[in-house]
């Protein structure tokens, strides 16, 4: 027992000293800082009012009114889900405000607020010639409304419809109609169902057959206003033979009270549609000590209904202080195609629950599923997952891995893979593994003259790779710094 | 009361019913603990679907069943065969529909070390060493359905201590025969291996065919340090049995479990195997298989915690389905805080035989220590027919090709078995069970 124990003494000492590592893993969020400026809210508190409220502000058809209505009354029937490994304090639904906007009556890029086009400088959004030099159109979220979108010219030619959802219900309410709520209903979950009632905005893109998005379309979202709670719903329908690839990302500034975020996101994949739906997430985690930072409940859903058809999500999940998350992909076309990749990272006390669903319908449906967990500090990191072969998926094949690095005593790594398969011909196959940075690996780069924190970064990276490959490259190489950031120091 | 809060069903009314027949044992806290987890068992009913743990095992239909108390004058005196198993020579003892049989047990010349005794003499003879594994406050969270019911309702029972250091050569026959059709028994078993102990024991479940009861066996392993425990759980239970067990080993410091579990029978079987590693350098191995067909339910919970540095485990667990079965796997490996030094590893394989059966499996890993390896996979699929042209290629007709293939996936789990005799006795028993039917067909 001794003699053990030494070793790990011997192992561990070196970093414990290391004060240059306690300041690096102290280290301040970067994106910290509250842009000052007027906004329109709606007082804390939800009730049947505050939806017909909120829905009168975004002047919305009757039907919608009806729709957020029902959502809200089906809501209020609902227990709030316990089932996953976070430790939350309750929530109080009254003392959120369900509604924030920029000062209205903007009609162009110029009448923007200079702060908050600011905002965006720092965060490195690519508005303006920005925008243009770096080839993304962007629908920018602040707060609630979108405030600015731009390259519409260049996708109208396209005949794509990139816009915000307030605007997309007033122009295109047959399409939005359509498609709102066909993937993620009212009722699939309290979250969802809250979402439903009160979502604030969000984008809409439609890609008509045959089209190749000309671009890869991408929001920002940035939480601001004090107390305001982030409802954002998402619908992307892409119709027969066409292709789209959509990036969403996200930084918040610095506050103490938890921030409620609860979004939903639905894909519509036609026959032989493509969609790759990447994130990286770096909202406010919260302190070290697990004060304040932002809630993120998200149902992110994605429907094959076409045959041939592919949802790909990727997702770099390095933020919030509690994440609820599992993009799934319903593959009810036959052959249609289901991925995820997922590199999540809980520092501090951050938690995270997250991990996907793959449901296979259709014939010859095939799903992959690469997930990758980090947890260091005190952070909490859960993969759960559901691969489920229905009857009819004559053939259907899945292969997932689960891969957890722990760097830390204290923090944990946990996977809670679901395999339900009721079809004799599919095969269905799991991996998990569980390990730390290795002290051979280390030891090797120490010896060649690489230092303990490039080193960890190194095969941190490493470790990620698989996932990084799959976003596109602006969002790449954020999310490789993000991790650098977040972990520099954090050597166990 | 609490018992007003009671779903009453006819599964739980008829516990309520039998409740009052059932004798006291005369020492108070063993009765106080009986009646608490009555109590509690009435407060709560059995486990829903929405119950995580049971997500995948429906007791709609059990709970609208009632189970008549055991007929004891019959079970005390029905002649029965009692099975014979190859390899397995030792000391026995026989429960009849959960009822002690002196008359069929072997209980003399026990080799230095070992004492057996039933649940009644050990009370009878001193009461104390049982309090712990008795007393309902020690282990059962709240809603803990079985726990509750087996707590409250069994009046009978094995109890096995090994002396310090004793070594067991010959392994321990512990026999269940069910013979009442629509009753319900309920047995406990409480082991205590001594520091340094050997020991084999075998549990074994039999029906006469076309006994629908209810069994449930909740056994407590307790291994001292540097003991060694191979139990053996061989259930062949009648086709229309509802079976639902625990075993709960507690492992020392350097000593070693190995369980080698095979479920052959039953309609609804559940199988809770757990195991605590509290010393340090501790290990538990687990290997099983299930072989379903027609309408068979065969639920396995493992989970295995790793409490005490450099503890280890490995399970390898092997399933199949065919006809409408089945088949449900829950594999659990928590690794706490602490527990440096751990490695765990997991394996689980399943065969999808029928287009209605179905096998849900959960593999999980819980880990809080970092200087830790932990690995577990899972597979369900088919036969590789790479490996089912080989054989054909060789002229092996596809029928038989089939039957090798499973019985060589299923034997996996039966190869570290070291008593030879009964390895190929429970292979022998897996052939005439395996939906593909015999080898030599």
């Amino acid at each position: 027992m001794n003699e053990s124990e030494n070793m790990t003494r011997e192992v561990a000492a070196p970093v414990r000293d290391n004060a240059e590592v306690e300041a690096a893993l102290n280290r301040r969020y970067e994106a910290g800082f509250v842009t000052d400026i007027e906004s329109t809210s709606l007082p804390p508190g939800l009730n049947e009012d505050t939806v017909r409220q909120l829905s009168a502000i975004k002047q919305e058809p009757e039907w919608m009114t009806e729709w957020r209505l029902a959502a809200y009354r089906h809501w209020l029937t609902m227990p709030e889900p316990d089932w996953a490994k976070l430790e939350i304090a309750p929530i109080d639904y009254q003392s959120v405000s369900y509604y924030s906007a920029p000062k209205a009556g903007l009609k162009s890029l110029d009448e923007v607020d200079p702060k908050l086009l600011e905002t965006y400088e720092k965060l490195g959004v690519p508005l303006h010639e920005r925008a243009k030099l770096a080839g993304v159109a962007v629908d920018a979220v602040f707060d609630s409304v979108s405030v600015g979108t731009t390259f519409r010219k260049e996708l109208a030619e396209a005949g794509v419809i990139f816009c915000s959802m307030s605007e997309a219900i007033r122009e295109h309410g047959e399409l939005v109609r359509q498609y709102l709520g066909s993937v993620v209903p009212t009722a699939d979950n309290y979250f969802a169902a809250l979402n439903s009632a009160v979502f604030s905005d969000g984008s809409f893109v439609f890609i008509p057959k045959g089209v190749r998005c000309p671009m890869e379309l991408s929001t920002y979202f940035r939480i601001n206003a004090m107390n305001t709670g982030q409802f954002e719903r998402t619908l992307i329908v892409v119709e027969d033979d066409a292709y789209v690839s959509y990036l969403e990302g996200c930084t918040a500034p610095m506050r103490d009270e938890n921030q409620l975020h609860a979004a939903v996101v639905e894909l519509v994949a036609m026959e032989r549609a493509q969609i790759k739906y990447s994130t990286v997430q770096n909202w406010y985690p919260g302190d070290e000590n697990g004060v304040g930072g932002i809630y993120n409940f998200v149902t992110k859903r994605g429907d094959c209904r076409g045959a041939d058809s592919k949802i790909s999500w990727t997702q770099v999940e390095t933020g919030s202080a509690v994440t609820w998350k599992y993009p799934s992909c319903v593959l009810r076309g036959d052959r249609s195609v289901g991925e995820f990749y997922s590199v999540a990272l809980t520092h501090h006390r951050q938690q995270a629950d997250t991990g996907t669903k793959m449901i296979h319908i259709g014939k010859g449906t095939k799903s992959k599923i690469v997930s990758k967990g980090i947890s260091a500090g005190r952070g909490q990191n859960s993969y759960r997952g559901l691969v489920k072969i229905e009857k009819g998926a004559d053939g259907a094949r899945n292969y997932t891995q689960c891969d957890s690095l722990l760097i830390g005593k204290k923090c944990g790594a946990h996977t809670f893979p679901y395999m339900e398969v009721k079809n004799p011909t599919a095969i269905v196959e799991h991996e998990a593994t569980t390990s730390k940075i290795s002290d051979d690996q280390l030891f090797y780069c120490l010896s060649r003259g690489i230092g303990e924190e490039d080193a960890v970064s190194m095969i941190v990276d490493g470790f990620c790779k698989q996932v990084f490959r799959e976003l596109p490259m602006e969002f790449a190489v954020e999310a490789k710094k993000l991790l650098e950031v977040s972990l520099e120091g954090a050597v166990g | 009361m609490s018992e007003t809060q009671a779903i009453r069903t006819p599964f739980v009314q008829a516990v309520l019913d039998s409740s009052g027949t059932a004798d006291t044992s005369g020492i108070a806290w063993v009765d106080a603990a009986r009646r608490d987890n009555l109590a509690s068992f009435a407060a709560t009913g059995l486990p829903e679907a929405r119950n995580e743990s049971w997500k995948y095992t429906s007791l709609r239909a059990l709970s609208q069943r009632g189970f008549a108390p055991v007929d004891l004058k019959a079970a005390r005196t029905v002649a029965v065969d009692v099975p014979v198993l190859p390899g397995v020579t030792g000391a026995r003892m026989v429960f009849v529909d959960g009822v002690f049989r002196t008359d069929l047990s072997a209980l003399e010349a026990l080799p230095a070390g070992l004492t057996l005794q039933s649940l009644p003499d050990a009370l009878a003879a001193d009461p104390e060493p049982l309090r712990f594994a008795l007393s309902a406050r020690h282990r059962h969270q709240a809603a803990d359905a079985f726990a509750h019911l087996n707590a409250a309702l069994a009046r009978d029972g094995v109890v096995v201590k090994v002396a310090a250091g004793a070594h067991v050569a010959s392994p321990v026959h512990i026999v269940f025969i069910s013979t009442q059709a629509g009753v319900a028994w309920h047995a406990r078993a409480v082991v205590d291996v001594g520091q340094g102990a050997h020991v084999t024991l075998v549990e074994h479940h039999v029906g006469l065919s076309d006994v629908a009861s209810l069994g449930t066996l909740f056994a407590d392993y307790t291994l001292r340090d540097e003991a060694v425990l191979d139990l053996v759980l061989v259930q062949d239970a009648s086709a229309s049995a509802t079976l639902i067990r625990r075993s709960h080993a507690r492992v020392g410091a350097r000593a070693v479990g190995t369980v080698h579990a095979v479920e052959l029978g039953g309609a609804l079987v559940r199988h809770e195997l757990m195991a605590e590693l509290v010393g340090e350098a501790g290990r538990f191995d687990s290997r099983g298989v299930f072989a379903l067909k027609a309408r068979q339910h065969v639920d396995t919970q493992m989970e295995v915690r790793h409490q005490a540095r450099d503890t280890a485990s490995d399970a390898l667990w092997r399933g199949v389905a065919d006809g409408r079965s089945r088949g449900v796997f829950r594999g659990a490996i928590v690794v706490a805080e602490g527990a440096d030094g751990s490695d765990a590893a997991l394996s689980n394989k399943n065969l999808l035989l029928s287009a209605q059966a179905e096998i849900d499996t959960k593999p999980e890993l819980e880990i809080y220590a970092d200087e830790v390896k932990a690995a577990h996979g899972a597979t369900i699929g088919q036969l590789d027919e790479r490996s089912l042209f080989y054989l054909r290629s060789r002229g092996i007709p596809l029928t038989q090709a089939r039957s090798l293939l499973t019985l060589a996936f299923c034997r996996a789990a039966l190869s570290s078995l070291p008593n030879e005799a009964l390895r190929e006795h429970l292979g022998d028993l897996l052939v005439a069970h395996l939906p593909t039917g015999p080898v030599d067909a």
